[in-house]
């Protein structure tokens, strides 16, 4: 697909999309950018397309549809649960492919029964896609950021290391020089004296007064950026954590929890056998894993070939649960033709006054085109 | 066929360089009108030298627009998305240097390595309700350098145009990277530099275009260049 010409199936899956209860919503193109920025990062800067008014606040090209259909929401006020769906073009900077492209999707929001509402969520994904290419051999990699973190906590880390790594997971790179840095200790780079007996004794809040008169000297506002207490509670944090070492046995417990790779509905049992055999109690993170493997079950997508990969993430801090993204077999390099997930947490970071739970899905219609023309 | 060499148009850079070009035989009659921004080397009819900021000339070589140009490898990298595939750069010239450093308060006694920068920058939105705030001119290494090298992506990225390094005291930013030459003034301000946070050791380069018209006199002239610094 060249240019802005919606690919010929666009009406069809659109009408796909209401007919799965889903209202569907304009979003203006012209965007507000900080919204994208704090949420996705600044990695995203160079990839968008970025413009100024004349008050010079910071305006983009639509570069995706989630963020503006939960802020519309939000603006909005409306009731929950409420499903939101989109279909038009959005605008990236790409190394590959063209600059303008469609994505269709549906953002399901405040459903509080997650195990049902993730499941449908992957089963509107497939079925858009099997509107397009009924014959495409497709294979949807599931991941569980809720699971991991559950691990990390049975592993009896300290709290944080369980960040840290909860932080990288999808990043198999990141994760691997992570775990090398934490079987070696680390160390307070050098403290000027008047600190050292107090980080010694865990004297936080001696530590923190003293400083509070180092940020005045430094003409810092202790209340504009970080405070005196957060930085004693890290210093001591830290000066605790220098003399605890990772076991070998936890390495080795996490290593073959991120080796897991098995179908879907064999994924429990899995799951269950790993944490008996390590003695972890992975609590309602692994109920609600459950619950959705049943759920998955009942929304009528049985043959289709969902595989749960317990390393599979993605490295975005809004995303709480249930990730996944359906790739085509037989192209390999086309990337993703459908990505979803779990993000409880992005309606309140975008404002929301109450927590509102949300999963949802894109379609990336350029590669769904060609993965059509293929199997044809 | 003439081939354009851009200098900087001011201060220590502009003398230095032409003290480079007068020991590859190179005297160049400055113009006798001082806002006349174009002059000749003497003799040498084929090569026309273009006075430029040095920020300029590190576009404008990105572009082709001129063949040879002297300006600091830090504007070179964050002024040209893919530099390497865009420039080359000829000879290091030993003058100008100045490193890009991602520098914290010095009270942020908790904090020595990108590792402990990327804790605090994860916790942040949590806590103060916003991203940590970068302030800097320089976006691209910083975002280079944070994200793609580092894995931090939670940070907002305010641009900065001038005296960076008071952004952290005036509360416009949390952390700051900015080129330092001494340390000095960063130490007034009372910042230091993360253990592993030198994100370029910059220095005045001789950078040639690699979309020039004419590569063969390029490379003699940077080749000319090479000699005379290598002779000290």
């Amino acid at each position: 697909m060249t240019g802005s010409r919606a690919p010929v199936f666009a009406s069809d899956l659109a009408a796909l999309i209401s007919a799965r209860d889903a209202e569907l919503v304009d979003i203006p193109v012209i965007q507000p950018a900080d919204q994208f920025l704090d949420m996705a990062g600044e990695d995203l800067r160079r990839r968008i397309f970025l413009t100024e008014n004349e008050n010079g606040q910071s305006l983009c090209l639509r570069p995706e549809f989630t963020i503006p259909v939960c802020r519309n929401h939000i603006e909005l006020n409306a009731a929950t649960p409420k499903r939101y769906g989109y279909l038009g073009e959005v605008f990236r900077q790409r190394r590959e492919g063209g600059n303008e492209f469609f994505q269709a999707g549906v953002e399901d929001l405040g459903d509080a029964n997650r195990a049902r509402a993730d499941a449908r969520s992957l089963a509107d994904a497939i079925a858009s896609i099997r509107l397009v290419a009924p014959k495409a051999e497709l294979e949807t990699l599931l991941g569980d950021q809720a699971i991991f973190e559950a691990v990390l906590a049975a592993l009896g880390l300290p709290r944080g290391w369980q960040k840290k790594l909860a932080r990288a997971f999808g990043n198999p790179g990141q994760l691997k020089s992570l775990l090398a840095d934490l079987s070696s200790s680390q160390k307070n780079g050098s403290l000027p004296d008047h600190l050292t007996a107090l980080v010694a004794d865990g004297d936080e809040t001696g530590l923190a007064a003293a400083l509070e008169q180092d940020m005045q000297v430094a003409g810092l506002s202790p209340g504009a950026g970080r405070s005196p207490q957060e930085i004693a509670r890290r210093l001591i944090e830290k000066a605790n954590l220098a003399s605890v070492k990772l076991p070998a046995q936890a390495f080795a417990a996490l290593e073959t929890f991120l080796a897991i790779r098995v179908p879907l509905q064999a994924a429990s049992s899995h799951l269950r056998t790993f944490s008996r055999a390590n003695e972890f109690d992975l609590g309602p993170a692994l109920d609600q894993f459950e619950a959705r493997v049943v759920a998955v079950r009942e929304a009528g997508i049985e043959q289709e070939n969902i595989v749960y990969d317990a390393a599979f993430g993605r490295p975005l801090d809004y995303y709480t649960g249930l990730v996944y993204e359906t790739r085509a077999l037989n192209s390999p390099d086309l990337g993703a033709i459908v990505g979803g997930g779990r993000y409880d947490r992005l309606l309140t970071m975008l404002g929301a006054v109450d927590s509102i739970p949300g999963v949802g899905f894109s379609i990336w219609l350029d590669r769904l085109e060609k993965i059509a023309g293929e199997a044809q | 066929m003439t081939i354009t060499l851009a200098l900087p148009s001011k201060g220590r850079l502009k003398e230095q360089a032409l003290d480079v070009l007068e020991k590859a035989g190179l005297k160049v009659i400055l113009p006798k009108d001082q806002r006349n921004y174009r002059a000749q080397v003497e003799g040498d009819s084929r090569i026309d030298i273009l006075f430029l900021s040095a920020s300029e000339i590190a576009r404008e070589l990105g572009y082709g627009s001129v063949d040879l140009g002297v300006t600091g490898e830090d504007l070179i990298r964050e002024s040209l998305s893919s530099a390497d595939e865009r420039v080359q750069i000829e000879a290091r010239l030993g003058f100008g240097h100045a490193d890009v450093v991602v520098a914290v308060p010095e009270v942020w006694y908790d904090v020595s390595t990108m590792a402990d920068l990327d804790d605090v920058a994860a916790e942040y939105r949590q806590r103060h309700g916003r991203r940590m705030r970068i302030a800097t001119k320089y976006w691209r290494l910083t975002q280079q350098f944070f994200s793609q090298m580092h894995g931090i992506q939670v940070y907002r990225i305010v641009e900065s145009l001038g005296a960076t390094e008071g952004a952290p005291a005036s509360g416009s930013a949390d952390i700051i990277v900015d080129i330092t030459s001494t340390g000095s003034t960063l130490q007034a301000n009372h910042l230091k530099v993360l253990e592993d946070g030198i994100i370029l050791k910059s220095e005045a380069c001789l950078v040639s275009s690699r979309r020039s018209a004419d590569p063969a006199a390029v490379a003699a002239l940077a080749q000319r260049i090479q000699a005379a610094i290598a002779h000290g």
